[in-house]
């Protein structure tokens, strides 16, 4: 299957620091690609890479099959973690603008961003400047101006950073009826509940290098079963007392137990009932947050 | 490749949301009437000379000095009261009763002992050199009279010739010449394209500041390169400039074709006025003698040659862009308007320096230094324009200072975009000079 996006050992520096260190990636089309890390570990610069706003200093990027350029800009709708629009300009304006700017036509453009407009009940904003709506209605037209131009790829870069409840839902529907489409979505995020609820591959950065990627459920597979859920009722004390594990997340009634070398989960079903009541004992894969922490960790000391 | 239809959308936006703004509206249309108003003002102030007369006391030791001189000016000169001593007209001078008063050594007409003007710095350079003009006059006409001089030659010396002023156009017809006129022109055109380019400059700089910090020029660089955004917002603000310009000619244009039918027409009614009441009168008699007609074409100076107007608009485009490459660097590299000034200096100086030699080369057009001026690409798209409304220009001068222009506005562009392209999309610190060096000499 040919790449929609592809990124082929593609490095970056600014000055003597270095932003994205041969990275490789490759997004399917139809795929919701999740690209993880924390602060500065290069997803903006590579995002930034492939939007043709830089570029790579080695390295190389196809779209579509073809190198990054001035055409490939006009096949993706790129909404950047900094969300911006001209404050003194009217909506309709400002929309019919952006989407010339992406190569389509007048018509086409009007008869897009009323569709839009209709679609978020934002229709009675047309003539209003930007600087007059409230944060969420700008965030809607923001979301308007990169997809109008119906393009075959989306870049989110942190989409749902800022959102509202309402709007967070609006664009998570959004995006999953895009997909449905066939269009191709790569969105970088903090976070992991979304990632787990929408992305079919990830790619991992810390440090400006991919750490970890492939299919979600994959990577998830290969960290085994070694994550205890445990519900209780009791003293959770006895937590304390275990051996050979590590607890990812505790509450007085609840736990997230992760197993290390040669911990049994039966021992900790000892040790629990002998304290608590237990309400539940499950063993899963282990959950992407607990995975983005143990390999940003493990590439902390490797590094 | 640099996409021209997504130049073109920019220059669009950047007209359109510029020219609609009530600002826009407001300058373009108020800016004359002040021009106008400020005129009006300054020819009130030296019509109506309401300056108080200036009083000066003569103490005059050679006793030949005061009696001339108060036959000049009576109100001015005056003779120095018997009991009145030098401390007590020195006090009246301290306590503004008296504006100076000057000192006739008995050795002055003899020995030609300087005279001395004691003053209270009231009065100026003028009236200093009026006082001197009178004295020198004076003395002239004492010396005369003393040598007994014939009255022929009294004659010579009270002789003023007159000198035409009559300028050779490029028709090669001599027409009247009021150096004076065109000077003051050449100044104003300096100040008018001076304002243009610092005024433009700083509206775009802003502007990519504005691009800056709102961050909406991630989502344009993700459509188009940097340099087509810059090219297109140097245009599109350019365009907004000429349009502005160009109003205001044409209404000054507008005011100088109809200046002189209109003059003329008020004239021939209050002539005509005139003779039908001298007819009333005189039923039978003379043809009154009544001028049928009033020189007016000292109106046509003030008109403006297209040709003229086309080479100010030449070197007012190429010299924004050149200037205005630069204020959008400015604006990319820094987060806010305060930050632009540490860079604004160095830009400031040369434009500056043009505007400050404007008034040199008014007066002395065709000087080696005005020459280098109008040629040196920094200076000379003030320096030239107002050499060539002073002066008859070389056309190969014209022509090499447009070319020295044009180059050196491709060289800074060049620069310009490569700090752009950098700086749009850096964030926080302030850059040295040193790092954007740096910029420009990443490829």
């Amino acid at each position: 299957m040919s790449l929609v996006i592809d990124v082929q050992n593609v490095s970056k520096h600014f000055g003597k620091a270095t932003a994205v260190n041969q990275v490789s990636f490759g997004v399917e089309k139809g795929q919701i690609f999740g690209l993880l890390g924390p602060n500065g570990a290069g997803k903006t610069t590579t995002i930034r890479m492939i939007n043709h706003i830089l570029n790579p200093d080695t390295g190389h990027i196809s779209i579509l099959g073809e190198a990054v350029s001035p055409k490939s800009q006009e096949r993706i709708g790129y909404l950047p973690e900094e969300r911006g629009l001209y404050k003194k300009m009217k909506v309709f304006d400002q929309l019919m603008y952006l989407a010339q700017l992406k190569g389509l036509s007048q018509t086409a453009a009007k008869t897009a961003i009323e569709f839009w407009l209709d679609r978020f009940e934002a229709s009675s904003w047309k003539k209003k400047e930007v600087s007059e709506l409230s944060k969420g209605m700008s965030q809607k037209i923001q979301f308007i101006a990169t997809v109008a131009h119906d393009p075959e790829i989306y870049i989110f870069d942190e989409p749902f950073s800022g959102l509202d409840p309402i709007n967070s839902e609006m664009l998570k529907e959004v995006i999953l009826e895009e997909k449905k489409r066939g269009k191709t979505i790569l969105f970088s995020t903090h976070r992991m509940e979304q990632v787990e609820q929408m992305c079919d591959d990830i790619c991992l950065f810390n440090q400006g290098k991919a750490v970890l990627q492939g299919n979600l459920q994959s990577i998830k597979q290969s960290f085994g079963n070694n994550t205890v859920l445990l519900d209780f009722i009791g003293d959770s004390e006895f937590l304390n007392q275990l051996e050979g594990v590590r607890i990812n997340n505790r509450s007085t009634n609840f736990a997230e137990i992760r197993l290390l070398e040669g911990a049994s989960p039966q021992h900790i079903l000892e040790i629990a009932m002998k304290h608590a009541e237990i309400q539940r004992f499950e063993i899963v894969q282990p959950s992407l947050q607990d995975i983005f922490i143990s390999t940003v960790n493990d590439t902390k000391v490797a590094v | 490749m640099i996409n021209f239809s997504k130049i073109w959308l920019i220059i669009k936006r950047e007209y359109k949301t510029r020219v609609q703004t009530k600002s826009f509206l407001l300058s373009t249309f108020l800016t004359p009437l002040l021009i106008l108003g400020f005129m009006g003002f300054v020819i009130f102030m030296t019509v109506s000379d309401n300056e108080a007369p200036k009083q000066v006391i003569v103490i005059d030791e050679t006793g030949r000095m005061l009696e001339p001189l108060t036959q000049l000016n009576a109100t001015r000169y005056l003779p120095i009261e018997a009991d009145q001593s030098i401390e007590q007209i020195r006090d009246l001078i301290m306590e503004d009763e008296l504006d100076g008063y000057v000192f006739f050594d008995q050795t002055f007409l003899s020995e030609g002992t300087p005279a001395t003007f004691v003053h209270n710095g009231s009065g100026g350079i003028t009236f200093f050199e009026s006082l001197r003009s009178d004295v020198r006059d004076v003395t002239r006409q004492i010396r005369l009279e003393d040598n007994d001089v014939s009255d022929a030659v009294i004659a010579i010396f009270e002789e003023r010739p007159a000198l035409e002023n009559r300028r050779l156009n490029e028709a090669g017809v001599d027409e009247q010449s009021n150096a004076f006129l065109s000077s003051i022109g050449g100044i104003l055109i300096g100040v008018f394209i001076f304002i243009g380019l610092f005024g433009y400059g700083a509206i775009l700089m802003r502007s990519v500041i504005e691009e800056k910090t709102s961050r909406i020029v991630e989502i344009i660089t993700s459509s188009v390169k940097p340099i087509e955004l810059m090219l297109g917002k140097l245009l599109g603000v350019c365009l907004v400039a000429l349009t502005q310009f160009s109003l205001w000619i044409a209404t000054y244009a507008g005011v100088t074709i109809l200046a002189a039918p209109v003059a003329q027409f008020f004239i021939n009614q209050r002539m005509g006025d005139l003779q039908n009441s001298l007819n009333a009168v005189d039923a039978t008699g003379t043809a009154a003698n009544v001028p049928s007609d009033i020189d007016l074409s000292f109106l046509e100076q003030f008109s403006i040659d297209p040709l003229f107007v086309l080479y100010f608009f030449v070197f007012f485009v190429l010299g924004f862009l050149m200037y205005s490459s630069i204020f959008a660097a400015i604006g990319a590299a820094v987060d806010s308007e305060q930050d632009s000034q540490q860079f604004m200096t160095p830009v400031m100086l040369p434009i500056l320096l043009g505007y400050m030699l404007n008034f040199r080369i008014a007066e002395a057009p065709d000087s080696t230094f005005a020459i280098v001026a109008s040629l040196f690409p920094l200076t000379s798209p003030i320096n030239m324009v107002t050499r060539m409304l002073v002066s008859n220009v070389p056309f190969w001068e014209v022509l090499l200072s447009i070319l020295l222009l044009i180059l050196s506005l491709i060289g800074m562009l060049l620069l310009a975009a490569r700090i752009y392209r950098t700086g749009i999309l850096m964030y926080g610190k302030k850059p040295t000079f040193k790092e954007l060096y740096k910029w420009i000499r990443q490829a």
